[in-house]
């Protein structure tokens, strides 16, 4: 017993750590922290084992291990490697994290792999999903992801003159935090509002135009109420609207009812908050080359190029559409944030999905661009 | 030398008993020696950095205010502070009128840890020698385990917890061998005084400590070590749990009222804890290396000696299976005992019983390589102890999973307190246990809190992330709490959100949150939202009635004063000592019955 019950005893430890190294859901990560390396890592003998290592380290941010991973043959740059996972200039990249990836092949052979990597990120403005192409190649017994070179924009060294408005505001004291409450707040107006069913839930959407001639801080709110008037659920545009109005603009707006069908909705309450802002025209973002355009999975995306006008960075660029029918009813409005950041007088794709249903009724497209600007906001 | 002065131990060592260390050593100058090492650390405050202190003492801080109310609406837009044991709370809130606080704090973290060597020493006693035990206790000041639990996670009432159960367990065990009625009340008490103090223990410690300690009495009654037969010791253990089990209904009645009403059946947290050790070297140092430290050197050891006894295999197989519950995620056996629970429990806490419930065996291996090596045994353990204390301590600065530093929360206190700003609720962002801080210094109230188990508003129970202010560590889970939440502000009369972390400024920019001022030179910054309306009192059916309110404030605290009554007017008989005999209970072996 004095051996035999201590060997047992390791015995069953070692089968057990044995039995959760293999199970399915053995992992490793962490809460709170992107650190720390597995005592345990497989030899990269296959395209998929290789990539799963260098996505594994990315996302621990191990990038020693990470560049280890990366072959030699294009000889990238550690530091434009570890900048394409990091983000730059305060871009949406830079905030976020890694999160998960699934691993597709498209093509293998001997000594060479295609593989599709769908990588989700959490970012501050929700989880965002990335859809990558790695090659591999094999280098003796081992394989080895290649590293594209990135294309990061170089602005050169420019005088750029500020000409855009701006409006100041002038409080009436430390009571008043933020609007001045003495003004009368800016004329704006819902111009359009189309409740609908969508997936799993219910939707308004439409447009609210600022009729004034200072900025205006706006906030839809809708209410559903039913047949007793008694109200269902109230919700707010929350991000699917630029906040934000300069005399004359126009702006979408999306609120979502998750769990609400309009087939138990007898009315819809509509109320919008405008206070007056602080507000200035610059930076200005155009968009350019807009068209709606199937993506790799067939589905149709509105794509574009934004182009930062301004001489000072837009670090995350917000893009909101209205999607018009050929009637020019709004018949859906989405949205969707841009990864890098928009530097000075350079422009950068966007992308924004359109739901199945609605892709072969769109006509046309209005494209606002909300913005993140350090320091500024 | 006189021959008689040696005496045979366990057929290989040759004891000196004129040599000055084979003596026990006085439990006062181990319990001083304690004093000694966390008396200083303690007045330095260093726990008050740790993940939960703060949340311990926004619990004692209502107490201190609202003693028999047990509903605090400072969290959560109100919640039942009936979700966690009051004991170590009430403490502190008794001594904050004296002594404040944050010093309160301190004073009943030290008196747990006082109590946590005498409890081992005690606990000890059962299986091994006065001496023995003695060292056991004096190794348990040193615990890595221990340091991690006081000075980084904070968890104050798992240590008071444990140290009481130790304590308790050997009334258990007279009461058991010896028919002690004394033993059984006392045991009772202290029992439900530990249980006053933390749940979670008093649970698996039925298992893992209490289990042990019955198989052993079993064990005893059987070689005829104890009075009466094998069945009396299993009939007056299962009177001990009959009278433990109705004690702490109706004690922690509050508590599980509320568990009834409202079963965690929140998503998961994940927790570093639950994680394979063997896949991140972080987790491995931080709930396996650290809180072992040179115990490590003594698993072989402990696991040869604790097989070759039939008296320590009980002790032995405790000590393994809660070794394996703490490692985690790291073997599945956890995970199939437990069922979902695994997803609610961390398992720090039981890496830190195991190390107690590996003393014993340490007592002995220190005393072995004393008898053999004298002073060079001694200095060599006494460095092992104080290398596995330091490096838990160094740990605390160096570790990947530290809290963050302590924030300057006066501005944020002053602009809600002002104003009438208090009559919205407000969230901290990236504050971390610093939330506590700011809640106990205002009057406002906030929807977020630090406790986990209280949480039963959809915008957090609906994911799997802990509190508003760490939403980002939590990944999409966090931030998809956090929007449920901002999208709901209007709902709750959120108005206010302070920023401790750039990190959140994006989001709050793009859903309509202006901001509104800075504070500390741009370290923390205060948004607002135009159009929300004061907070109002949300209604929940989680609200404890006036009687259960009187019940809590009065039973837990109430055994305790009568467990410390009971210590004083029935004190323990003093044992004759033993150190320079074999003690029967510890030297048969196997091979010998």
């Amino acid at each position: 017993m004095r051996l035999i019950l201590p060997i047992v005893l390791a015995a069953v430890t070692v089968v057990l750590i044995a039995v959760a190294l293999t199970s399915a859901n053995a992992t490793g990560k962490t809460v709170g922290i992107s650190a720390g390396s597995s005592f345990l890592t497989p030899k990269p003998t296959t395209p998929d084992q290789a990539l799963s290592n260098l996505l594994l380290n990315a996302k621990r941010r191990n990038w020693d291990e990470a560049f280890n991973s990366v072959s030699n043959a294009q000889s990238p740059n550690k530091k434009s490697f570890i900048q394409d996972w990091t983000g730059s200039y305060g871009s949406l990249r830079a905030f976020s994290a890694l999160e998960g990836y699934d691993i597709r092949p498209l093509h293998i052979t001997n000594d060479e792999a295609q593989m599709r990597v769908r990588l989700h990120w959490t970012t501050p403005v929700g989880p965002i999903e990335d859809v990558r192409d790695f090659r591999l190649a094999r280098e003796g017994e081992i394989w080895k992801t290649v590293w594209p070179k990135s294309d990061m924009p170089i602005v050169p060294s420019q005088v750029i003159p500020v000409t855009y408005l701006r409006w100041d505001l002038v409080s009436g004291g430390s009571d008043d935090e933020w609007g001045a409450k003495n003004i009368d707040a800016p004329r704006v107006r819902i111009v359009s509002m189309n409740p609908l069913d969508f997936a799993e839930g219910a939707v308004v959407l439409g447009e609210v135009v600022n009729e004034d001639t200072i900025p205006a801080f706006v906030n839809v709110t809708a209410t559903l109420v039913d047949g007793s008037g008694n109200a269902i659920d109230e919700e707010t545009s929350f991000d699917k609207i630029d906040h934000i109005l300069l005399p004359k603009q126009v702006t979408p707006y999306r609120i979502d009812f998750p769990k609400v069908k309009f087939k138990d909705v007898k009315n819809v309450r509509m109320n919008i908050k405008a206070t007056l802002v602080p507000a200035s025209a610059d930076p200005v973002i155009g968009v350019m080359n807009q068209k709606v355009d199937p993506d790799y999975q067939g589905k149709a995306v509105l794509r574009g190029d934004l182009f930062n006008e301004s001489g000072q960075t837009v670090n995350i660029p917000h893009v909101i559409a209205s999607l018009y029918d050929n009637n020019g009813k709004v018949l859906w409005v989405a949205d969707g944030y841009v990864e890098r950041a928009l530097l000075p007088q350079t422009s950068a794709p966007f992308s924004i999905e359109i739901p199945k249903n609605m892709a072969s009724k769109v006509q046309n497209f209005h494209v606002v661009v909300n913005q993140y600007s350090m320091g500024r906001n | 030398m006189d021959p008689t002065d040696y005496v045979e131990r366990s057929d290989r060592t040759v004891v000196d008993v004129a040599h000055p260390y084979a003596r026990p050593v006085p439990l006062l100058a181990i319990v001083l020696l304690a004093l000694a090492i966390h008396g200083p650390l303690l007045l330095m405050q260093l726990p008050a950095g740790s993940y939960d202190a703060n949340f311990h003492m926004f619990f004692a801080s209502h107490y201190a205010q609202h003693w028999f109310d047990p509903w605090n609406v400072k969290w959560f837009a109100g919640f039942s502070q009936t979700t966690y044991p009051p004991l170590t709370h009430q403490w502190i809130a008794l001594f904050s009128y004296v002594v404040g606080l944050k010093m309160a704090y301190m004073l009943v973290q030290l008196i747990a840890i006082l109590l946590l060597p005498v409890g081992v020493y005690r606990f000890a006693r059962i299986w091994v020698s006065d001496r023995e035990a003695s060292y056991a206790a004096i190794g348990s000041i040193f615990l890595g385990a221990l340091a991690g639990l006081v000075y980084q996670a904070g968890q104050l009432a798992t240590v008071a917890s444990v140290a009481l159960y130790l304590n308790a367990l050997p009334y258990l065990y007279d009461w058991m061998t010896k028919s002690s009625v004394r033993s059984l009340i006392k045991g009772i008490v202290l029992g439900l005084t530990a249980a006053a103090a933390h749940h979670v223990t008093l649970i698996f410690g039925v298992v893992l400590f209490a289990g042990p300690v019955l198989w052993t009495a079993i064990v005893d009654a059987y070689d005829g070590r104890a009075s009466g037969s094998v069945g009396g010791v299993i009939a007056r253990g299962a009177i001990f749990a009959v009278a433990v089990g109705a004690g702490v209904g109706l004690v922690l009645a509050p508590y599980w009222l509320a568990l009834i009403q409202h079963p965690i059946h929140q998503i998961p947290i994940p927790h570093d804890s639950r994680n394979n050790f063997l896949l991140n070297s972080a987790t491995a140092i931080n709930y396996f290396l650290i809180p072992y430290g040179a115990l490590l050197l003594a698993l072989p050891f402990i696991f040869y000696k604790g097989a070759s006894s039939r008296r320590l295999i009980p002790l032995l197989m405790g000590f393994w299976l809660t070794m394996i519950f703490g490692l985690g995620g790291t073997t599945p056996l956890p995970k199939w005992l437990l069922g979902r629970a695994f997803e609610v429990l961390t398992f720090e806490r039981f890496t830190f019983w195991a190390t107690l419930l590996a003393m014993p065996l340490v007592g002995i291996l220190a005393a072995e390589l004393i008898d053999r090596f004298h002073l060079k045994a001694a200095v060599g353990l006494a460095l092992a102890a104080v290398a596995t204390f330091g490096a838990a301590l160094y740990w605390l600065s160096a570790n990947p999973f530290k809290p963050q530093m302590s924030t300057d929360i006066a501005p944020v206190t002053a602009f809600l307190n002002r104003d009438g700003h208090d009559a919205y609720r407000y969230v901290a962002l990236g504050f971390g246990s610093d939330l506590a801080r700011v809640s106990n210094g205002t009057v406002a109230n906030s929807v977020d809190g630090d406790y986990n188990s209280a949480r039963l508003l959809p915008e957090m129970t609906n994911y799997g992330s802990a509190q508003l202010t760490n939403s980002k560590f939590y990944g999409s889970a966090g931030m998809a709490s956090l929007r449920a939440m901002l999208e709901h502000a209007n709902r709750y009369g959120l108005k206010y959100i302070f920023v401790h972390d750039p990190y959140y400024e994006p989001l709050l920019t793009f859903v309509g949150w202006r901001k509104i001022e800075v504070f500390d030179n741009g370290a923390i910054t205060a948004w607002s939202k135009d159009d929300v309306p004061p907070a109002h009192p949300i209604e929940s059916d989680a609200k404890p009635s006036a009687f259960q309110g009187l019940m809590w404030g009065i039973l837990p605290v109430g055994f305790s004063f009568l467990a410390i009554l009971l210590e004083i007017i029935l004190p323990e008989t003093r044992r004759v000592q033993t150190a320079n005999r074999v003690p029967v209970r510890a030297e048969h072996s196997v091979a010998s019955i």
